[in-house]
């Protein structure tokens, strides 16, 4: 049993294109140990997303293994507890307000108690929504919003945050604040984060950074 | 509450948001559909209901007849009324007449009722509006309020009756119509009854078809609670085998029979709007299924499995089922209980009034909704926007999430 949160082999990953397959990912090795910090970087169809739902067990490679702590087991039960996921485009549920978004994630997993709604409640003030927290995404910023799917994405205390590009939507200064963010709380609650960007300056406040070429890691 | 469940809730009904127009059109179309169903349903259930009343009012539960004439009333009307369950048994001899008022004819029915036990089946008493049912005997007769009218016959007038045995007289005997003084107007409150009809007395009626002492039949009049099927079997038991008993559902079977096909014709037809609404459904689930790609692509990021997801959607069905059928319930009776009010208010518009008595043969829309009726309803309403949401729970269930979250 490895002591990685995550740890990927030989990734391979092809998509149909035309009469022919677009090789994205040519045979990617990636360990990330508990409370590392991994930034990943890499040119507009790298293939940075597509490591990434690779990792997260939402897509299945053509060649090499994804474990988590060492366990093969990357189903949706699992995830729901293994792991938190920040989007570029936030995804929350239009008709549930802040708090209720927040709550989602556990919802999944069980009907919410009060120590889940006082922990949703907790989560909304880390990130400064303690006021919003009955506010409709429509009514919040894009920062405001990008904060609720961070508290969304640590309410099952996972063991793994991946952030897909969580800034690429944002302005500078909005988006330097969710990455202080993100890496503050990933180091307060000791999760492992992976963080794909395309801007250096997040990047490297990583403690590890990777670049993503031609489908393999330089 | 589990998590699809509450999301098809939360979709369906958003709180501190406008009421969604997928909601609201899915909603109203099941509830029209339903209302439609509820109101065409309890009018034609009605219709039924008042004719099969009328039928018992009139003729009693259970109907006695013979192959030709009942011939020793007296002794058959003893042993009906012996029988356990039976309250009373009163002969009659029916038929039609010719009956003429200052010139004016008319061919009404004609009702000979044995006085001194009718009221014991039929309680005819009550229904008299003008003149006295004690007056009545052998001279008398008591005319229907329509056929009254539209003889113009007052009450002390005399009307002249023809009988089919006056036709049956030898060519050169001159026929002499039976003069009678009216007594009496009377109304049941059904139309076809009142617009139609000469009641006498039993002997009156003997003596104008050729009877002697015979009758044409009994009827007989249950206790409360007794089954008529099973007071039927038990009088023909006591009765020889030429005269049998029949329960009034077995007498007007066939009228019954085409009274129940027309309302399950009409069901039939009106749940395909049902049905309609039901693809409406369908249809903007669909849509909303595009529409919310990226969240089901989250909630699999989250998780959910693609069994929950595809039941969140298909609750959204469910729900517009359950909603729908309510609000279609609640507005179908609203229009049942206003009915007679919004019939006249149309028919003031058309002037129409007198034409649908005359035509439906009720002054009033009857409304009579049976529970079983109902059930098919809601049953057939929930069925189908359960099914309406399958199509799409399947197309949200087989979205990959990945496919899903690539899909901006």
């Amino acid at each position: 049993m490895s002591d990685a949160v995550l740890s990927a082999r030989g990734l391979v990953k092809s998509f149909p294109s035309g009469d022919r397959r677009l090789e994205v990912l040519r045979g990617v090795d990636f360990e990330v140990g508990a409370g590392e910090t991994v930034s990943i970087r890499g040119e507009s169809g790298s293939g940075k997303s597509t490591l990434l739902h690779l990792l997260a067990g939402l897509d299945t490679p053509d060649a090499g293994t994804v474990a988590w702590s060492g366990s093969p087991d990357t189903g949706a039960a699992r995830r729901a507890t293994y792991l938190g996921f920040v989007f570029q485009s936030f995804y929350l549920i239009p008709e549930l307000d802040a708090l209720q978004n927040v709550l989602m994630a556990a919802r999944i997993l069980r009907p919410p108690g009060a120590a889940d709604l006082a922990r949703a409640k907790d989560l909304l003030s880390r990130v400064g929504l303690a006021e919003r927290q009955r506010h409709l995404p429509a009514h919040l910023s894009g920062g405001e919003r990008q904060r609720v799917a961070v508290a969304r994405a640590l309410m099952n205390s996972p063991r793994l945050l991946l952030a897909d590009e969580p800034t690429g939507n944002l302005d500078e200064q909005t988006g330097a604040a969710i990455i202080d963010l993100l890496l503050g709380l990933s180091a307060e609650t000791k999760t492992a984060l992976v963080l794909v960007t395309h801007n250096l300056a997040h990047a490297s406040r990583c403690t590890r950074q990777l670049r993503l070429h031609l489908g393999r890691f330089e | 509450m589990p998590w699809y469940l509450y999301l098809a809730l939360k979709q369906l009904f958003p709180t501190g948001r406008r009421f969604p127009f997928f909601t609201a059109i899915s909603v109203l179309s099941v509830a029209l559909g339903v209302a439609l169903l509820v109101v065409v349903l309890g009018v034609m259930g009605g219709f039924g209901y008042q004719i099969r009343r009328m039928i018992v009012d009139t003729e009693g539960e259970i109907q006695i007849k013979a192959r030709g004439l009942v011939a020793d009333s007296r002794s058959v009307v003893k042993r009906v009324e012996a029988v356990p369950g039976v309250a009373g048994a009163s002969p009659y001899a029916a038929g039609i007449l010719m009956v003429q008022y200052q010139n004016k004819p008319a061919f009404p029915q004609m009702r000979g009722l044995d006085m001194a036990s009718v009221e014991r089946v039929v309680p005819l008493g009550k229904f008299v509006t003008a003149g006295s049912l004690d007056a009545l005997d052998d001279d008398s007769v008591i005319l229907s309020e329509g056929l009254a009218e539209s003889l113009g016959v007052p009450i002390g007038g005399t009307l002249e009756i023809y009988t089919p045995l006056m036709l049956a007289r030898k060519d050169l005997e001159v026929i002499l119509p039976h003069s009678v003084r009216v007594v009496g107007v009377l109304r049941i409150g059904h139309q076809q009854l009142d617009s139609s009809t000469v009641y006498c007395t039993l002997r009156l009626a003997q003596d104008l078809y050729g009877l002697a002492r015979d009758v044409h039949g009994l009827n007989v009049r249950l206790k409360p609670g007794a089954n008529e099927d099973e007071v039927a079997a038990r009088i023909n038991a006591v009765l020889p085998p030429n005269i049998r008993a029949f329960s009034w559902m077995d007498s007007f079977a066939d009228f019954l029979w085409i009274l129940q096909l027309e309302k399950n014709m009409m069901m039939f037809v009106l749940l395909f709007v049902v049905l309609v609404a039901a693809f409406l459904t369908m249809s903007l689930l669909l849509v909303l299924v595009l529409k919310k790609t990226r969240e089901i692509g989250l909630l699999g990021a989250l998780g959910a499995s693609r069994r929950q997801i595809a039941l969140c959607f298909c609750l959204q069905g469910v729900g517009v089922g359950v909603v729908g059928t309510a609000a279609g319930l609640a507005l179908g009776f609203t229009v049942l209980h206003f009915r007679n009010d919004l019939v006249h208010a149309i028919t003031r518009l058309t002037g129409g009034q007198e034409l649908l008595a005359r035509f439906y043969q009720f002054s009033e829309l009857p409304e009579h909704t049976e529970p079983r009726d109902l059930l098919v309803i809601v049953v057939a309403a929930l069925v189908l926007s359960t099914l309406a949401g399958i199509i799409p729970a399947v197309m949200a269930g087989r979205l990959k999430p990945v496919e899903a979250l690539r899909s901006e």
